[in-house]
């Protein structure tokens, strides 16, 4: 057998194992998630840990941006915030049914990043950050200040409607089922990335983050493919910003507000934003680091910041890059 | 006789004042490596640049077999035959050797990959992240690249620059033994005098933006012109 086809031999079952063992994993996560409401001890800590995979989800469609890429967004919650404040002024106001409602709240911030996309993917670096940045906070001011759409900076509370696909919606505001919710559509979300990671598609934005120009010249054009994850990264956005919406019952324009993109932001490099599963890791710790840290010290900030500036300078691959690394330096068995 | 494969008509090319390229003329026959020569600022990766569409042209036409691209953005050209690879190694660092060749394939409908990487030794590092391989490894991989679905015509940029003797003399044979076997048209620019007179069937010479000389490497060689403005500088 020539040399090329064992090259191939060897790269071709990796792949294989890599998914079947990527979906695995996904199952095991999944059947853990159905248990959390054992494993969580009361409701305010099942509300808790519902509200840090919110974040996790927000945190992972930063990352997400970044790992296939190589951009940095300050304006993600622009995303998760159109997401939530579509679903809870469409279902307040029975302009749709819920089930229409919650889909237009999932695509139309997937169209609004993917038309974003095919401008602002052709600009790098600050520049970008900053226009993600403006986007963001464009958002923001028009939540803030139309009244008449969702109350302005008051914002708005809303009914869910009794039932969504023929269940009833009263879970949603439920911990113990809203945790297990989260989780699991957090869970499907890291699997499809892992997927979409080693599909065509994948490797070819991943070219494209890491040498666009060759990209070009090998036939590419490279505006679609990254609008496109711009796109996906938004959609993952806007389903942390539907659950938010609608375990609180309430929007509000502080969901857009670039603060918001910045500690999720904050969040994936701490996990370690080259990883999938990184910004996920790193938004539940923060969480609960910040609710640890406003227990004890009325500047929890403070505390939080410094303790992110030691952190980013020490790790930069963050949380998963250290355990990554251990694990690659353990001890031979 | 079969029309040229590649040509360029009166290419023009300023940065502000400055002339980099002034109304070059050149044509490739099917099949011929034309080696590219000339000092540095002569022009040489300008008139590649333009050729492949990575600058415009502010006058002038390329024509690629028989049609007129000189308004066709690189990926156009690349999907009609046109390949080339870069003065400085240009590859994807972060992707392994097997997925970046992959992804050159796709571009080029679905091009068979295991072919390029046999011949330019490569099937051993399909696994290997591009970053963590030698940079001998690395240039090969680069004109693996732009070999992918054999292309009809390459445009080489110093493809042997910062390889040691032995390595270059060995990557230019492979690109002389595919050139011969695929029947791929190639420009090549080079600073190495051993590794043009290897392979080259013929020579172009620029010289301040402009074409200088033509002719056989014998010719060249001969050419008092270009000895006195390139040759002769060479040790």
């Amino acid at each position: 057998m020539s040399t090329l086809a064992q090259g191939t031999i060897v790269v071709r079952p990796r792949r294989i194992g890599a998914t079947t063992a990527t979906l695995l994993a996904g199952a095991v996560a999944l059947a853990v998630g159905f248990a959390l409401p054992l494993l969580l001890p009361s409701k305010i800590a099942m509300s808790l840990f519902a509200q840090a995979l919110f974040d996790a989800l927000l945190a992972t469609s930063v990352g997400f941006l970044f790992l296939q890429n190589g951009r940095i967004s300050f304006g993600q919650a622009a995303f998760s915030g159109l997401g939530g404040y579509a679903f809870g002024i469409l279902v307040a106001r029975g302009l749709v049914g819920s089930e229409i409602a919650l889909l237009i709240a999932l695509l139309l911030p997937t169209l609004v990043a993917f038309l974003l996309g095919l401008v602002i993917a052709r600009v790098s670096g600050v520049a970008h950050a900053m226009l993600t940045l403006a986007v963001g906070q464009a958002f923001y001011e028009v939540a803030f200040r139309w009244r008449e759409l969702a109350k302005g900076d008051d914002g708005m509370s809303f009914d869910l409607p009794r039932r969504i696909f023929g269940l009833s919606s009263r879970g949603l505001q439920d911990p113990a089922f809203m945790v297990v919710l989260a989780w699991c559509l957090l869970v499907v979300v890291l699997v499809g990335l892992a997927l979409f990671a080693r599909s065509r598609i994948g490797m070819v934005t991943a070219a494209i983050r890491d040498n666009e120009e060759r990209a070009r010249f090998l036939g590419y054009s490279t505006t679609l493919p990254r609008a496109l994850v711009y796109a996906l990264a938004a959609f993952i956005a806007a389903i942390a910003g539907i659950l938010q919406a609608s375990y609180n019952g309430y929007i509000a324009p502080q969901m857009f507000h670039w603060t918001v993109s910045g500690y999720a932001l904050i969040m994936a490099i701490l996990g370690g934003a080259k990883f999938i599963i990184g910004p996920a890791v790193g938004a539940v710790v923060l969480f609960y680091v910040k609710e640890l840290a406003g227990q004890v010290a009325e500047y929890w900030p403070a505390i939080v910041g410094g303790a992110l500036v030691l952190v980013t300078l020490t790790m930069p691959q963050g949380i998963i890059g250290i355990l990554r690394l251990l694990w690659l330096r353990r001890p031979p068995q | 006789m079969s029309e040229p494969a590649l040509e360029g008509f009166a290419l023009t090319r300023r940065f502000g004042g400055f002339v980099a390229l002034d109304g070059v003329n050149i044509a490739l026959k099917r099949g011929e490596i034309r080696g590219l020569i000339g000092p540095n600022g002569a022009g040489k990766s300008t008139l590649i640049d333009v050729l492949t569409g990575r600058a415009k042209n502010r006058r002038g036409r390329v024509v690629l077999n028989g049609e007129d691209v000189s308004e066709l953005s690189p990926q156009q050209r690349r999907k009609r035959g046109m390949a080339r690879s870069f003065q400085r190694t240009n590859i994807f660092p972060e992707l392994t050797v097997e997925q970046q060749l992959r992804v050159a394939s796709w571009a080029v409908a679905d091009a068979d990959i295991a072919e390029v990487m046999n011949e330019l030794n490569l099937t051993a590092l399909a696994a290997r992240p591009a970053g963590d391989i030698s940079y001998g490894d690395q240039r090969r991989l680069d004109l693996a690249l732009a070999l992918v679905g054999r292309p009809q015509v390459l445009l080489l940029d110093e493809p042997a620059a910062g390889l040691t003797m032995d390595e270059s003399l060995a990557l230019a044979r492979t690109l002389r033994d595919l050139v011969n076997r695929w029947n791929v048209t190639v420009l090549l620019v080079e600073h190495d005098m051993q590794v043009v007179f290897t392979i080259c069937d013929r020579l172009t010479v620029l010289h301040l933006g402009r074409f200088l000389s033509e002719g056989s490497c014998a010719e060249i060689r001969a050419d008092p012109t270009v000895v006195a403005a390139y040759l002769g500088t060479q040790a």
